[in-house]
């Protein structure tokens, strides 16, 4: 049932997972994710579709993309998280929502994006499948291993104290603004560099990759898998985009059923599937 | 005023006031704190002893008036840079990190200190690994002082009441203060683990080479405990000296037990 192209959607789901749980670790509800998402991947269309068409491009080209990427939202998430990060809770998720917009409509009217139709005929570094699964599946198990290494860093532990009391960090000495700040420029370079491979994988782009829509479905990655550790969003993000996927039998009522997913998930699940008690059982992952 | 920092008192307000609004929370508090002191801080329900520690750390700017550290205007200071400075508190309505264990609580505090460098964090080295297991002694070694030390485990939030107390008191001590602020720290404890407080502090102090302020509502154990006191009476410091001149005090006497104002 899962075939190597759901495989890779589901991976870059998960790698859009942890996306949105960086600055929730460190207490910030940001849905910025979907904008530099679109940004990764229209920077990604906009470079390998220059020229004259190619219908290949080699890896060496994306891993470029991706450094490009990367630098390109970090930027935009400097500036934009400054102003931004002094806004707490709600007010917070409201301008991230608002940017999300931003870059949905530049990239919609900008004269060189393709407006509402978007780019088409974006080179392929591998020729099948298989070879997108290895490669997004070496960077979420680099993600992985970066965010196990992060928990048990200063950084992780004051992200983790900021998202219990903000104040009470900054009157221990905490830099509070440049941790948010940067568990918010981590995210952003994570979504930008997935929005590359994605807009390979995909073959086409448009404004409507990185819409509302994607930030809610990627906030549910973290709700439904739980925002306590970084397998939280992982888990989530795998399984709740399989699922439109497998229940695809059963026709329209699938996008029920998985609305009840989303809906029942936290009424059963209050802390995601995968929370701290759950880990200490496990034993291994916690110090 | 000599300027020479030297002979600067470790921490001076000079004509502090905060407003709120119409309200006056306080209005030109002047008082000094001396290296080593126990300096305590009384007075009624909303005297203005918390809007005073708020801006002793940095919480909330005052609206006149300066403090000085060790000589040095604090202005415009946030509450991370005043920690740096060697000022921590605690907190009244306690603010722990209730998701983190106990012993996590303190590790937190303790980031100042070197963990073993970026590089050797991102590989997991044995320098890294050593350094952090150091670094966990530390943190229970300050629980030990505290009688927390084998609670380490526990997650925060599952703590009796005097127990979250001594471990905001831990976590503060953690980020290595010379000026520790403590709000009503006897809160809700019972009246022998209000006596082995007050022993507490006292052995922490010498311990830590600490000069400490300290809110408290009963007065008993700020009159044994303090070198001197400071009362605070709507926003103005009413009554300042020793804990038998404070006693004295006809001031001090009337605004706890009223009179004819």
């Amino acid at each position: 049932m899962i075939d190597n192209g759901l495989l890779v959607q589901m991976i870059l789901g998960a790698l859009l997972g942890l996306s949105v749980y960086l600055p929730m670790a460190a207490g910030q509800l940001s849905l910025a994710t979907p904008a530099f998402y679109a940004v990764g991947g229209t920077l990604a269309a906009l470079l390998s579709t220059q020229g004259n068409a190619q219908s290949a491009i080699s890896l060496w080209a994306v891993l470029g993309e991706m450094l490009l990427a990367g630098c390109l939202t970090a930027g935009l998430a400097l500036l934009v998280g400054l102003p931004v990060l002094r806004l707490r809770g709600i007010y917070l998720a409201i301008a991230t929502i608002a940017l999300v917009e931003i870059v949905r409509v530049a990239i919609l009217n900008l004269p060189f994006t393709g407006g509402a139709a978007g780019i088409f005929g974006i080179p392929q570094p591998f020729q099948k499948p298989f070879g997108y699964v290895l490669f997004s599946g070496a960077l979420l198990a680099v993600c992985g291993w970066l965010f196990q290494r992060l928990e048990a860093s200063r950084l992780g532990r004051s992200m983790a104290a900021i998202r219990d009391d903000e104040l009470a960090s900054r009157c221990m000495g905490i830099h509070t603004t440049r941790v948010k700040l940067t568990a918010f420029l981590a995210s952003a370079v994570l979504a930008g560099i997935t929005g590359v491979i994605a807009a390979h994988y995909l073959n086409t782009w448009n404004a409507r990759q990185g819409s509302f829509d994607v930030a809610i479905t990627t906030l549910a990655f973290v709700i439904l898998g739980g925002s306590r550790s970084w397998l939280g969003p992982v888990i989530g993000g795998l399984l709740l985009t399989a699922l439109p996927e497998l229940l695809r039998p059963v026709g329209d009522l699938r996008l029920v059923l998985f609305g009840l997913v989303i809906l029942l998930g936290p009424v059963f699940f209050p802390q995601g599937l995968i929370t701290p008690a759950l880990l200490e059982r496990l034993g291994r992952w916690k110090p | 005023m000599s300027g020479q920092a030297s002979a600067a008192p470790l921490l001076e307000l000079r004509q502090i006031s905060r407003q709120f609004g119409g309200l006056q929370a306080l209005s030109e508090v002047s008082f000094q704190v001396e290296q080593g002191e126990i300096f305590g801080l009384i007075g009624p329900n909303g005297a203005g002893k918390t809007t005073l520690f708020n801006l002793l750390s940095g919480v909330t700017p005052a609206s006149n008036g300066t403090i000085h550290w060790r000589g040095q205007a604090m202005q415009g200071l946030s509450p991370d840079r005043h920690n740096r400075l060697g000022i921590a508190r605690t907190f009244q309505n306690l603010r722990l990190f209730t998701g983190l264990s106990v012993l996590e609580n303190v590790l937190v505090a303790l980031h100042r200190q070197p963990q073993g460098g970026k590089l050797d964090a991102l590989l997991n080295s044995s320098r890294f690994r050593r350094r952090q297991s150091e670094l966990r002694e530390r943190a229970l070694q300050l629980l030990e002082e505290l009688g927390l030390a084998d609670q380490a485990h526990r997650q925060a939030s599952g703590l009796a009441y005097g127990d979250r107390r001594r471990l905001e008191i831990a976590r503060a001590l953690a980020t290595a203060p010379a000026l520790l602020l403590l709000d009503e720290p006897a809160a809700g404890m019972n009246p022998r683990e209000k006596e082995q407080l007050c022993e507490l502090l006292a052995q922490l102090r010498q311990r830590h080479q600490l000069t400490l302020v300290v809110i408290e509502h009963h007065v008993p154990l700020l009159m044994q405990l303090c070198q001197r006191l400071a009362v605070l009476d709507f926003g103005r410091l009413i009554a300042l000296g020793t804990p038998e001149q404070i006693q004295r005090d006809p001031r001090v006497i009337e605004a706890y037990l009223g009179g004819s104002r």
